[in-house]
């Protein structure tokens, strides 16, 4: 980027965005990759997209990013089982240099292992859960069959008994016979035994009532605990149910109804011999199944302890190679002559650095020929690069936030280091406020280096970014709160007695005219006598209206000297003469002039109505001003004009005050054409100066790969007058409206100064006086208990919130709005410290 | 005290703020320059509070009537 001037003043850190260049690099194949790397760890070289028209296949390494892909899914694969089972990863250990390839065949492999081991575990759960249901059925349709059996028995042993008894002539000749006989034949019954889940029960059985049209048999018995369904691993409430057939069709249809209600069937033999010895090999097989498991279990759990200790390394090495990767496909490749080119931003003070590191690549990877590093000349804008600590950071975001600076535009961040935080303290002014604050922010303060590593919430981590900010806020806030003489809103005689005093020792007229002013002025604050007074609120109100437009004013004279900085940086002597100096005249001479009123007014105590002498300066600026002047005229004429004698006499006499009003007035509307008319005309003028040359000087020196893009931007400007004219109609017509609308914006410091201190003013009377009041322990101790919730919520937490926000906006709207552009954007360098707060 | 007796005091005040940074952080010229900057700046707000105040009662146009309990 070419020369710019250095202005007048020497050069402040912060001020002005870091001189960057545009470098070219070409870097030789073999050690292209190490070359990244190094760049990478040193985080000062912002590359450029040369291969931007290509798909993100058609790029070169685009295999290798694939690699990486699937390496960091096996990462996510893994850390999501060690969150299953309950294992958090380990932080970062100390680094061991594992190449890709490596890691990517050790990948694989603890994939596939891993995968076994699920696979395995899952299918020994399945038999376990489903050798549990069997020993289940086998329990309860044994209780079915048992006692179905002993009343059976019984039951022969009756007829048994009847028939042994009757033998008389009324004993049928041959049916009960062949009916006892034939009875043991007839009983050709199959049976089905199983488990149904207890909700679809009752449908199960009406089901299998009319399929098999009322022949069959159901008997079901509950389940008490609910059991592991071993199809869907979850616990489900079931019921054992045995049901009766006779035939094959009445047989298929049920173990089709089976089948479609999910009821497992188990095979059952009515022996109670076999029964038992079922019973017993089945919980034979279930132990071992679950030592089995346990077993395979603690492997899995051994497997993913190794991986979780070298989890995080190995997540950072695929991040960082991914990182690379990306890059290098950035570059554009030169086959022929085996390199590839690089372009990319840096500051210049990286100079140095940079070919350190290429050299430091060279010699690692054994190359032959060393990288080249070359400056290239571009008119692109290049990008902002504020060199910030940990201090300065949080302002700097707070500027940027409404928009990055243009590249070496004054910092409006500089000053507002201090103007942000006072501006918010003359909002916030309490001493015992301010001190809750800064013992707030020293506890974040103090525990840095532990907090800053560890993840906060949202909400937190914007207070410890902020810490530095609220610390400077609470200790404005703490010097305001002893101006405004605040504490709790509770005011405090500290400097000097208070400098008023009864009019008479009895203090008769105390509540009637008042107490006079016998001492000397109260010398620092606010005097302790004000607060709670009749009159408190006119004074004080008084005082921070004054006070907000004279600090507003201040503030936006600062910011149209930096607008002066800034025209002496680029050399624009424009907008030095027909910018800067009418919006000085203009600002001045309407509000600058409303301070020094303001100024006089309090000085010599006179009884001038502001309102009345600013407004009539506009309507009548001609008339004489009578009661309402300030200086005293040289000529005579002027006092023997005067209505009531209440002139009060300056000996400092400059000039009639009508004459003085009558000349500012003319120089405020003198300097509203002067910035409007002729800028434009002369950038005109210089314009066609330019397109008059036809003649330009070729540029000797090497164009970016990328300029043929740009070269019409410059090259052919197009100057639309009446475009430029517009522009700075509006210009004009925001600066002169503004100036208004500004400084009444202002007077938002006293609207909240107010609010804070009735808020506090209120909580402390009405709350903790009140409680003290009653004599009562209990209710003391309730009202200190509102006292302070009230306080912490309201006025700590939302009073700092409100006063930060105006705070913000006066400075981003008016003390911006006086020279900043903003419209620059942010270096975003390639370094590897952003990885590890990314979340993938 | 006085007004331009406490204004001398601000002023030392500042002079010996601007020292203090220069003996116990002197990074290069930049960087002293910010802090220059920044200290004059805290001194210039910091006055400019404590004059409004103090200007604005030094001729009061009305006095405190005092509440009927007091």
């Amino acid at each position: 980027m070419g020369e710019r001037g250095r202005g007048c003043c020497p050069p402040m850190d912060l001020m002005r965005s870091e001189p960057m260049q545009l470098v070219q690099l070409i870097i030789p194949i073999e050690s292209a990759h190490l070359a990244v790397s190094y760049l990478g760890d040193l985080g000062l070289i912002q590359f450029k997209d040369l291969n931007a028209e290509k798909s993100p296949f058609q790029r070169t390494y685009a295999i290798q990013i694939k690699r990486c892909g699937e390496m960091a899914r096996k990462l996510r694969f893994f850390r999501d089982q060690m969150s299953k089972a309950g294992l958090p990863p380990a932080a970062r250990s100390v680094t061991q240099d594992t190449s890709l390839d490596d890691l990517e065949v050790k990948l694989g492999d603890l994939e596939a292992e891993l995968v076994e081991i699920n696979a395995n575990g899952e299918k020994l759960q399945r038999s376990y859960n489903e050798l549990a249901e069997y020993k289940l059925v086998l329990h309860k349709a044994g209780e079915f069959f048992h006692s179905a059996l002993s009343s059976a028995e019984a039951h022969q042993r009756e007829q048994a008994s009847n028939q042994t008894g009757e033998e008389s002539l009324e004993t049928p000749l041959l049916s009960e016979q062949e009916t006892a006989i034939d009875s043991s034949k007839q009983v050709r019954l199959g049976f089905i035994t199983g488990l149904v889940p207890r909700d679809k029960s009752m449908a199960f059985e009406r089901i299998l009532f009319r399929a098999t049209r009322g022949n069959v048999f159901l008997k079901q018995a509950t389940v008490d605990e609910p059991v592991i369904d071993p199809a869907s691993g979850e616990k489900v409430e079931k019921n054992v149910f045995a049901v009766f057939f006779s035939g094959e069709r009445a047989k298929n249809k049920i173990l089709k109804i089976c089948e479609a209600f999910g009821a497992n069937r188990y095979s059952f033999h009515e022996d109670l011999g076999k029964q038992a010895q079922m019973i017993t090999e089945v919980s034979g097989r279930l132990s071992e199944l679950k030592t089995t498991i346990d077993a395979g279990l603690v492997h899995r759990g051994n497997l993913l302890q190794t991986i979780g200790e070298q989890f995080e390394q190995w997540n950072f090495l695929v991040r960082k190679e991914k990182a690379i990767y990306h890059t290098l496909n950035m570059l554009s490749i030169d086959v022929t002559k085996k390199c590839l080119v690089a372009e990319g931003w840096s500051p210049v003070f990286a100079t140095k650095q940079i070919q350190d590191a290429l050299h430091r690549a060279t010699q690692d990877s054994n190359s032959q020929v060393d990288a080249i590093f070359q400056v290239l000349h571009t008119r692109e804008m290049p990008p902002t690069y504020f060199r910030t600590n940990k201090f300065t950071s949080a302002y700097q975001e707070i500027v940027d936030a409404y928009g990055v600076a243009k590249y070496q535009e004054a910092n409006p961040g500089v000053f507002t280091i201090v103007t942000f935080p006072f501006l918010f303290a003359v909002m916030f002014g309490d001493w015992g406020h301010g001190i809750c604050l800064l013992l707030a922010t020293s506890y974040f303060i103090i525990r840095e280096k532990k907090l800053s590593s560890q993840k906060l919430g949202d909400i937190m981590d914007m207070t410890f970014g902020g810490r530095y900010v609220i610390m400077l806020m609470s200790l404005f806030s703490i010097y305001t709160g002893l101006i405004y003489n605040e504490f709790f809103s509770v005011p405090f005689e500290l400097f000097a007695p208070s400098a008023y005093v009864c009019r008479d020792p009895a203090c008769r007229d105390a509540t009637t005219v008042g107490l006079i002013k016998a001492r000397d002025t109260y010398p620092f604050g606010v005097d302790p006598a004000w607060h709670g007074s009749r009159s408190e609120l006119p004074f004080l109100n008084s005082l921070k209206m004054k006070m907000s437009i004279l600090l507003g004013v201040a503030q936006m004279n600062l910011g149209i000297i930096m607008s002066y900085f800034n025209a002496q940086f680029f050399k624009n002597s424009v907008n030095t003469w027909f910018q800067f100096i009418p919006q000085m005249i203009f600002l001045n001479s309407l509000f600058g002039y409303l301070s020094v009123l303001i100024i006089i007014k309090w000085c010599t105590g006179s009884k001038a109505d502001l309102y009345h002498v600013m407004i009539y300066m506009f309507l009548s600026p001609t008339d004489e001003l009578g009661e309402n002047q300030l200086f005293a005229g040289q000529k005579m004429t002027q006092v023997e004009q005067s209505v009531d004698g209440e002139i009060l006499f300056s000996p400092y006499s400059i000039l009639i005050i009508s004459d003085e009003t009558l000349v500012l007035l003319l120089l405020a509307l003198v300097s509203v054409p002067w910035m409007l008319l002729p800028k434009p005309f002369i950038l005109k003028m210089q314009h066609n100066r330019h397109q008059g040359e036809s003649y330009a000087p070729l540029p000797d020196t090497e164009e970016s790969l990328q300029s043929g893009a740009n070269n019409d931007s410059h090259g052919h400007e197009e100057f639309e007058f009446s475009e430029v004219f517009v522009h700075q109609l509006i210009h004009t017509i925001e600066f002169v409206l503004g100036a208004v609308s500004n400084t009444a914006s202002y007077l938002r410091l006293w609207a909240l100064s107010l609010a804070h201190s009735e808020l506090s003013t209120v909580f402390y009377e009405k709350v903790l006086l009140l409680a003290w009041g009653y004599n009562n322990v209990i209710i003391l101790i309730v009202g200190i208990i509102i006292f302070i919730f009230a306080t912490v919520g309201v006025l700590l937490v939302m009073e700092t919130l409100s006063a930060f926000l105006h705070a913000l906006r006066l400075h981003w709207v008016e003390f911006q709005n006086k020279f900043y552009e903003g419209d620059g954007y942010k270096f975003y360098p390639f370094t590897f410290t952003l990885l590890d707060n990314e979340e993938e | 005290m006085g007004f331009l007796v406490t204004t001398l005091i601000f002023v030392v005040v500042g002079v010996i703020a601007c020292l203090c940074a220069r003996i116990c952080c002197n990074r290069g010229p930049s960087a002293n320059l910010l802090h220059l900057t920044l200290i004059i700046t805290a001194t210039v707000c910091c006055w400019m509070m404590w004059a409004i105040v103090y200007l604005s009662q030094m001729n009061p146009l009305i006095v405190p009537i005092l509440n009927e309990t007091e």
